[in-house]
């Protein structure tokens, strides 16, 4: 589901949804990884490959996340990663979009309570917001991992071709 | 019944030698124990060294793990176990080393056996224990985490540590001093390796003098989850270690408990766990291809490479529910079963996987530019790969033929006949033909695993946990052997610990950069197939020193293909 914060003009002033018209030609995606194990980022790698081939649609694979307006990001995000994760993000340009991929990004999966993660995408907003960094949107796409289809349902998510199947609610453990 | 005992006298015979040279420190040794392939010896602390270099020093003896184990409320002490494997003869030696909580120091061994020095380290962080004579600095922890604290220890429960640390970000500006020698960091995000890691590489011109990994950056904790989890559920857990090679984790695992309690698998659930395993080597060794062609810059072989994979993926959906992260593994035996209709379509897609990777290898193989680049890169000598203890496709592309498969059965490999492929070379074509050869050899034996499959049961019905045993499970993963060690408790594992291949492979890719060209290190460092989240679930280590800059690693690469042309 597409979670679009800060409200249609953020506080720098820039109109979101303007953004979002100017990204729908063709996204390039950033990929990282937050200490996942791994099979998310085979299913984004699988997903850029012949059988489901998301290049057809324009995404593309970039190496910088200065080039990058949307990031793929996987992984439960450890405290060994967070401050790296925080300086790549920081680094995109605005409006800079995430895909939280797989349970770990969602909310942590099984290692949702363990001493060295943050527990998933939601818990590092959190930080991120008082830290001052800004994300323009965020989709969730769950799955342990997240199967092919369901990284390009994300993807189509935000560019609004697609609607997000579940409402968002946010639930505390 | 009788063969049980011959069996056991044939054991007794081979590691009687072996016992004899320990048997010299009469009074230091406390007692010697074999059961069920685990010859167990316990030594006072000051003759660790003379043993392990008795060891050490034997043909065949390498070291495959150490688990650090706090063991305070059962007998007041810590407890080191060092697990060595005698290459062939199907048994493992543990020798256990009691360490006072009061003085927890132990003299260090990384002197006669290299492989220790990251066990050591890692004990060390996550226990307290003081290795004497050595350089002991924070290899599992972030910089800033309390001192003095220490995860395993069984009084910090896990909401304990959440509640003593939480990471704040840091913006890392320390430049290095360097004049002549330029360094260029690589990581810990870029798009080759998909995995955050960092590699600090020091050149001189185009050459490299010296490379540095300095990554552990995958720490989940998940030993110490392990602690709190039902024997049932820690599978899950363990399937969740790596993406790419999770059931060989859940595998050995279960293999260990099942050791440990001595309980008998059903061979069907034996040959299912075989086929499983088989299957994941294929898309594993796909994976690692293609990326090893893109790496070159040669794309089209990638995305042939994955192309063909895809097949393999739907078959393992077929064959077990799921495209990764199967979960079909309990301890006892398996969760689903497989029928004669899913026999017959994963033949069908075996044949054509076979057929497609036949023509693939043929071509790219073959292209002038790819063997250029690989041919003669990376070097890693059989005397290296011997005294760093490796493990999986790197050791067996230097001429070391170490097979977990045939060298400690299990599950249902002593049913089949197979070839463990080697090459002499060391070279980084070397490591890339093991594997290529390794996808067909699997397809063989997956024809003859499911031609075998047996019937009966696929779990055993009940098992019963008996405290305080130690168990062993060992798996060849695709990227080499992978091993667990237990020590069960009453409702749940008391210690837990797993070796990944990578950690055993990784110090040997800075003997494989040294002399490399700049454009070779991406392949060189891809060639051991590193798996991270493996290697790092109980390790962080520090990178204070890194002025990060992310370099796209592919653009090393291409420079060197473009020079070639």
């Amino acid at each position: 589901m597409v979670q679009l914060l800060g409200g249609e003009l953020n506080s720098k002033g820039i109109d979101l949804r303007k953004a979002l018209s100017r990204i729908k030609r063709s996204i390039w995606v950033y990929h990282i990884n937050t200490g996942s194990c791994n099979g998310c980022d085979i299913e984004i790698l699988d997903v850029l490959t012949p059988y489901f081939d998301v290049e057809r649609f324009g995404i593309k694979l970039v190496a910088s996340p200065r080039h990058a307006d949307l990031a793929l990001l996987t992984g439960p995000i450890t405290i060994k990663t967070f401050s790296k994760v925080y300086r790549a993000l920081n680094a995109m340009p605005r409006p800079r979009f995430v895909l939280a991929i797989g349970s770990c990004a969602v909310g942590g999966n099984i290692w949702f309570e363990s001493y060295s993660t943050l527990g998933g995408f939601p818990k590092a907003l959190e930080m991120f917001s008082e830290m001052g960094l800004e994300i323009d949107g965020v989709v969730y796409v769950p799955g342990c991992p997240a199967r092919p289809e369901a990284i390009i349902y994300g993807a189509a998510t935000l560019l609004g071709l697609q609607k997000p199947k579940t409402r968002y609610r946010r639930f505390k453990a | 019944m009788s063969s049980a005992i011959a069996n056991s006298i044939q054991l007794l015979m081979e590691v009687s030698s072996i016992i004899s040279k320990v048997i010299e420190f009469n009074e230091k040794v406390f007692g010697i124990e074999q059961r069920n392939g685990i010859v167990r010896i316990k030594i006072h602390r000051d003759v660790l060294p003379y043993v392990a270099q008795k060891l050490a020093t034997t043909k065949g003896i390498y070291m495959r793990t150490m688990m650090a184990s706090d063991e305070r409320d059962l007998e007041g002490v810590y407890r080191l176990y060092y697990l060595f494997g005698i290459d062939r003869e199907h048994i493992n030696i543990v020798l256990e080393v009691a360490v006072p909580q009061e003085d927890p120091k132990v003299p260090t061994i990384v002197d006669i056996i290299k492989a220790a020095d990251w066990y050591e380290l890692e004990a060390h962080d996550m226990l307290g224990i003081e290795f004497i004579d050595r350089r002991l600095y924070r290899l599992v922890l972030p910089e800033d985490w309390p001192e003095k604290v220490y995860p395993l220890r069984k009084e910090y429960s896990v909401q304990d540590l959440m509640k003593l640390y939480r990471p704040k970000a840091v913006e890392y500006a320390k430049e290095i001093g360097a004049e002549n020698i330029v360094v260029i960091p690589i990581g810990p995000y870029h798009p080759a390796l998909h995995e955050p890691e960092f590699f600090e590489v020091y050149v001189s011109g185009e050459r490299v003098i010296d490379a540095k990994y300095v990554g552990f950056m995958v720490h989940r904790g998940i030993e110490k989850l392990g602690e709190n989890m039902k024997y049932d559920q820690v599978p899950f857990l363990a399937e969740r270690i790596c993406g790419i090679c999770g059931f060989v984790h859940s595998t050995s695992y279960c293999q260990a408990v099942e050791s440990a309690l001595n309980t008998d698998v059903p061979e069907r659930a034996q040959f299912i766990r075989s086929i499983i395993l088989e299957i994941e080597r294929i898309h594993s060794h796909l994976l690692w291809f293609g990326v090893a062609l893109h790496l070159l810059g040669y794309d089209t072989g990638f995305m042939h490479s994955w192309r063909i994979r895809e097949q393999v993926m739907v078959l393992a959906e077929l064959l077990t529910g799921s495209r990764k992260t199967y979960g079909i593994n309990v301890v006892g035996g398996v969760r689903r079963d497989i029928d004669n209709d899913k026999i017959r379509k994963a033949i069908e897609v075996l044949k054509n996987v076979e057929d497609e990777f036949k023509k693939l290898v043929e071509i790219s193989i073959n292209i002038p530019q790819v063997i250029a680049r690989l041919k003669g890169t990376g070097v890693l000598p059989l005397g290296e790969a011997i005294a760093l203890s490796l493990v999986g496709p790197t050791a067996r592309g230097s001429g070391l033929d170490r097979d977990v498969r045939r060298d400690y059965p299990y599950a249902a490999y002593r049913y089949i006949s197979f070839r463990v492929p080697t090459y002499s070379e060391g070279d980084n074509l070397a490591r890339t033909l093991v594997r290529v050869d390794e996808v067909f050899e699997s397809i063989n034996m997956l024809y003859q695993l499911l031609d075998k499959v047996p019937s009966g049961e696929i779990r055993v019905e009940s098992w019963t946990v008996e405290p305080y045993r130690l168990g062993v499970g060992s798996v060849e993963a695709p990227r080499g052997e992978v091993i667990h060690v237990l020590l069960t408790g009453r409702y749940s594992p008391y210690r837990w610990r797993v070796r990944a291949p990578t950690y055993q492979n990784l110090p040997a890719v800075s003997i494989m950069l040294k002399g490399v060209d700049l454009a070779d290190v991406p392949l060189t460092i891809a060639s051991i197939d590193p798996c991270f989240s493996c290697t790092d679930r109980a390790i962080v280590i520090d990178i204070g020193r890194s002025v990060i800059k992310t370099i796209p690693i592919e653009f090393l690469s291409l420079k060197g293909s473009k020079a070639i042309r």
